[in-house]
């Protein structure tokens, strides 16, 4: 599989970045070649196999869902240039 | 011998037996640090203040009499991935600017607990991505055995570090071999723990079911010191396993008997001179403490790993990745009128191409039109080579294998064609689909001066078998050196 620059570029959005005009034809030199790295696994009969996964899963004890206060808010939030008070001010997110 | 040239154990008896203070150690260390730095850009925070109090602290323990830890007045370089609060972490990305954590990551704490000092935080590729350093936002580090060519990397940083003499250890990350091989290119020993045996809380994520914390040093014991400080169970991490009790008491007749493996399929593949030299000299060694020599056939690995472990680290990343907004922290752009413009605006300046370019390949593999294709289906090869270890460690204790096909490249150098270079990631890349743990440790130089070292591969849980026997090739190959390619003159 190849893609063009019009699926990559809306890749891109989806991951919310712009690309630039140059970017945008490395970036699709570089997945057009990824790609075709990946086209082996078709060499593969992976019909009967099952994802992998680690073999311990059962030892690893979950622990009770407890809501446990964060004791440093107020550094938290003196990381966020949109700070309001205790609150985090972002621009619009739809509409008006 | 000056204190910043001391181990990790010999720091941390001087320092328990007041034959030095940690405060000393620390000025020593430092003063290495900033003699070197300006040609090695090893560092992207140097922790003065922090490492100050730390030593002054650990000074006070011992003065009243308290037990200082078990790494009492060792000082460390941290990664610049793992959090550490109110210290700067930057994954060497410009899109987390000058975030604070506002708290650390347990391998921090835990080294803390132990009486380690921050020194500083290491340079690396942006969010791990790279082999060279080279993606970094803060520039290059420079290789201290040669500083025209690279450290490895990601965890290049570290590795230069502690070759240089700046600390006894330094902590990385592992996700398909950024510990092993700038160990390698750097000349000193470096240790990639089982998956699930060292916490990852508080490490930025680049691929989750890959990445693995572990340590650098320049003596196997002392990277048995700081395992047995971190290899425990952490509720905070879901993927950290309980219960194992590692035991890192090292064994001195560990290779007697064991069978030792070549990967029969790596065999044909193209090597540098000065690493097959060294791989026929590990064997020589092998075989005069009583090891047997086997071989192993790893055909999955050899002709899928690259594209499989690329295909599931790059769909991990393009999600762990999808959290820099600039919402919450970090770098952010005030012109922005609606959210989404601002989250482009903060992503698209604040990531370099490395990273947006691995996000995008990510972002396309995991699409509902793809996934099947590509992201499943390696999930399903990662399936047959974890499958296909498991059988070659049934013929074999350990692998023998190189840790990477060629010495540093000069800096600049890069690949220009990025899947070449990452084919260069053949032999690290396996070990961290399967989960096991793998050592790089150091065999010599060669005759143009570089470090070479090679890799031994273990079962999953064989971390403390395979330091026993990295202790004995140490033992005939000798301890790496400070290096001396004009990093202090």
């Amino acid at each position: 599989m190849q893609l063009g620059n019009d699926e990559v570029r809306e890749a891109a959005m989806e991951a919310r970045l712009v690309l630039t005009d140059l970017e945008l034809e490395r970036a699709v030199k570089f997945i057009n070649n990824f790609l075709s790295m990946l086209d082996r696994f078709k060499e593969l009969d992976l019909k009967d196999v099952e994802s992998f996964r680690f073999a311990e899963p059962a030892r690893c004890p979950l622990r009770e869902d407890e809501v446990l206060p964060f004791p440093n808010v107020e550094e938290m939030l003196a990381e966020s240039e949109h700070r309001s008070g205790a609150l985090i001010r972002v621009p619009r997110i739809m509409g008006e | 011998m000056q204190l910043y040239e001391l181990t990790v154990q010999e720091t941390v008896q001087g320092v328990r037996s007041k034959k030095f203070s940690a405060s000393e150690v620390f000025e020593a260390s430092m003063a290495q640090a900033v003699a070197c730095e300006s040609r090695l850009s090893a560092l992207i925070t140097l922790t003065v203040e922090k490492g100050r109090e730390q030593a002054c602290a650990i000074d006070a323990k011992i003065a009243r009499g308290e037990d200082p830890g078990p790494l009492a007045g060792v000082p460390v370089v941290l990664k610049d991935n793992i959090c550490t609060r109110g210290v700067r972490t930057t994954a060497a990305s410009t899109v987390l600017g000058h975030w604070s954590p506002p708290y650390d990551a347990t391998v921090w704490g835990l080294l803390q607990d132990a009486g380690a000092l921050l020194l500083g935080k290491g340079n690396m590729d942006e969010f791990a991505m790279g082999n060279t350093c080279g993606s970094s936002s803060f520039g290059y580090t420079a290789n201290p055995w040669d500083l025209t060519r690279v450290p490895g990397g990601s965890s290049g940083g570290s590795a230069a570090a502690t070759a240089a003499g700046y600390a006894p250890f330094a902590l990385g990350t592992d996700t398909g071999g950024s510990i092993r091989q700038p160990a390698s290119f750097c000349g000193i020993h470096g240790m990639k723990p089982t998956y699930g045996a060292v916490s990852r809380y508080g490490v930025i994520a680049y691929g989750s079911s890959l990445d693995q914390v572990g340590p650098f040093a320049r003596t196997i014991e002392d990277l048995a010191l700081v395992m047995q400080v971190l290899a425990r169970h952490d509720f905070r991490d879901s993927t950290s396993v309980a219960g194992k009790g590692l035991d890192f008491s090292l064994a001195p007749a560990a290779l007697k008997g064991k069978r030792v493996a070549l990967v029969k399929d790596f065999e044909g593949f193209s090597l540098a001179g000065p690493i097959q030299e060294a791989k026929k000299r590990v064997l020589a060694v092998l075989k005069e403490e009583g090891a047997e020599i086997v071989e192993v056939e790893l055909p999955t690995v050899a002709r899928y790993a690259v594209a499989c472990y690329y295909a599931i680290a790059l769909s991990e990343a393009s999600t762990n990745l999808g959290r820099y907004d600039g919402v919450r922290l970090g770098y952010t752009t005030g012109s922005s009128t609606d959210v989404r413009e601002m989250f482009e605006e903060v992503r698209s300046q604040g990531f370099g191409f490395e990273v947006k370019s691995r996000i995008i390949a990510g972002t396309c593999l995991t699409d509902s039109s793809r996934s099947e294709e590509y992201y499943i289906a390696a999930t399903k090869v990662r399936a047959l080579i974890a499958r296909e270890f498991e059988q070659a460690f049934k013929k074999a204790d350990f692998i023998l294998q190189p840790v990477t096909p060629e010495l540093p490249a000069k800096i600049g150098d890069a690949h220009e064609d990025a899947i070449k270079g990452y084919e260069s990631d053949l032999y690290t890349l396996p070990v961290n689909l399967a989960g096991l743990p793998g050592l790089t440790f150091y065999v010599g130089h060669s005759e143009n001066g570089l470090p070479v070292g090679l890799q031994l591969l273990g079962p999953r849980w064989s971390d403390a078998e395979l330091l026993s026997a990295g202790l004995v090739l140490e033992g005939y190959l000798g301890k790496p050196r400070i290096a001396t390619g004009g990093v202090s003159e």
